[in-house]
């Protein structure tokens, strides 16, 4: 059981779990962005939807979505605010460590889920640079 | 802290606390040994095992003590290495995985079908054995519904004493008498040379006072009567208050156990769902594949539903004598507001 301290997660996890950043609530239209990306499939248990407005090369803000378990909110919301701000390059530097590093260490078994976000930003900026 | 874990581990009962704390002094003797303490430990022992037996109306040289509920289905399953083992998708992994392994093509076969099923708590109608052996895992079963294992017809059965208020470490194996048997812990005179391995003789007396209560409180009329309209109350509260959901548990009077309740959330996954109520006080499970570490979910939804996604999205609360109907008011407060927020922020449409 997890309790408090006890918790699972370390406390950045959990964090970002339970108020996780820049994600799109409710109808997609709301926001306004240059490119999506998607990844996973709802039968292997996530799925990942990434949404990134771009302006002068820079990520001006971005939303997700997401059909996932707690380490693919919390990475996410992690990923979110690391990518916030960056160059398009810079943001695809970001690498799955550090969002680990950022986030106290993922228990091992969940770096698939973690790597989801990763995956879907990628995606998104490789469709933006596809389609500009 | 509400708990509605009660089918993977059960608090330990009172009686239970007492009684193995007053055991830890008094009965602490390997119980194999002459001298008179090892005999009074024994004595203990032989005492929980006349009480399972009458339980099950069994005798007590039926049954054999053992560390664990899959230790007692690898034993069965071992002792047909090589023959056919017949079994389901339902099944735990202790027996479904061992089966595979351990199956062949000599007769005569065994048949392993569990009474009632750990995630869903469905009631399975067990197979005609025909000239075959039938074993069942009644560890969700016992103290929840009446347990005759000649009326069953078994010929072994699975006991566990962490689900009926007593510590984890203990279960038991039924065999019926002249039942083929091969021991799987060898190396020690233990239980008639059927399983190796020093009494685990405070934990055996916590089984016993749980076998008590579970004896003298008939439990499985309070969970026919008062569990029954607590999950029942929940289940109708869930397709009621939220879009999207569905039942895995099929409630309807003798389908199912009366404590488990196994629902889906459409679009919203099920280890988000486990961690959201769990920062709020309310532990539950899921069949979920990212709450167990494996990629794949749950293997009885799957063989249930044949869909990924309802087993991805699944909890199951499981009921004790404990709860109470303000429990399901406090899950009913937060658990509407943690579903339609994931399926907001889910890629799936509702």
């Amino acid at each position: 059981m997890n309790e408090g301290e006890d918790w699972v997660y370390s406390e950045t996890v959990k964090d970002h779990f339970l108020h996780p950043r820049n994600f799109l609530m409710g109808d997609e239209k709301k926001f306004k962005c240059d490119a999506v990306g998607i990844v996973g499939n709802p039968i292997c248990g996530d799925q990942m939807k990434m949404f990134i407005k771009v302006k002068n090369g820079k990520i001006e803000d971005l939303r997700w979505k997401t059909y996932g378990c707690a380490s693919a909110i919390a990475s996410t919301s992690a990923l979110s605010e690391l990518a916030k701000g960056k160059t398009l390059d810079d943001a695809l530097k970001i690498s799955a460590k550090d969002i680990d590093d950022f986030l106290g260490n993922l228990p091992r078994h969940k770096f698939h889920c973690s790597i989801l976000g990763h995956d879907a930003l990628k995606e998104a900026i490789n469709n933006y640079r596809k389609n500009s | 802290m509400v708990y509605l874990d009660h089918a993977a581990t059960t608090p330990l009962l009172p009686e239970v606390i007492k009684a193995m704390h007053a055991a830890e002094k008094q009965f602490f003797a390997n119980a194999s040994a002459l001298h008179t303490p090892g005999h009074l430990a024994k004595n203990q022992i032989e005492e929980c095992r006349a009480l399972l037996a009458e339980i099950i109306n069994a005798k007590p040289e039926e049954i054999i003590f053992t560390s664990s509920a899959s230790e007692s289905n690898n034993t069965v399953i071992r002792t047909f290495e090589g023959h056919q083992i017949e079994t389901s998708d339902l099944e735990h992994h202790s027996v479904f995985e061992a089966s595979k392994i351990y199956k062949g093509k000599k007769t005569p076969k065994l048949y392993s079908y569990m009474l009632v099923n750990n995630e869903i708590g469905e009631i399975i109608k067990l197979p005609n054995k025909k000239d075959g052996f039938l074993h069942s895992d009644l560890t969700q079963a016992l103290g929840k519904i009446p347990i005759d294992v000649k009326a069953l017809n078994l010929d072994y059965a699975t006991f566990s004493a962490h689900k009926i208020g007593g510590p984890v470490g203990v279960a038991a194996l039924y065999v019926k008498k002249g039942a083929p048997f091969k021991p799987l812990i060898i190396g020690g005179n233990q239980e008639n040379k059927r399983r190796g391995g020093t009494y685990n003789t405070v934990g055996i007396i916590g089984f016993k006072a749980a076998l008590e209560y579970i004896k003298c409180e008939k439990t499985w009329q309070k969970y026919d009567q008062e569990v029954r309209k607590l999950r029942d109350n929940l289940a109708k509260r869930i397709l009621k208050e939220i879009p999207g959901s569905s039942l895995n548990t099929d409630i309807t009077r003798g389908k199912s156990l009366p404590n488990i309740l196994n629902a889906s959330f459409k679009a919203a996954e099920g280890e988000s769902i486990q961690l959201y109520l769990d920062a709020e006080g309310i532990i539950v499970s899921t069949g979920s594949a990212c709450a167990s570490g494996d990629i794949k979910p749950s293997h009885v939804l799957l063989a249930k539903t044949g869909d990924a996604e309802i087993a991805h999205s699944s909890i199951r609360f499981s009921f004790g004598l404990s709860n109470t109907a303000s429990d399901i008011d406090k899950v009913m407060t937060v658990l509407p507001g943690i579903i339609d927020r994931l399926q907001k922020i889910s890629t799936i449409k509702l």
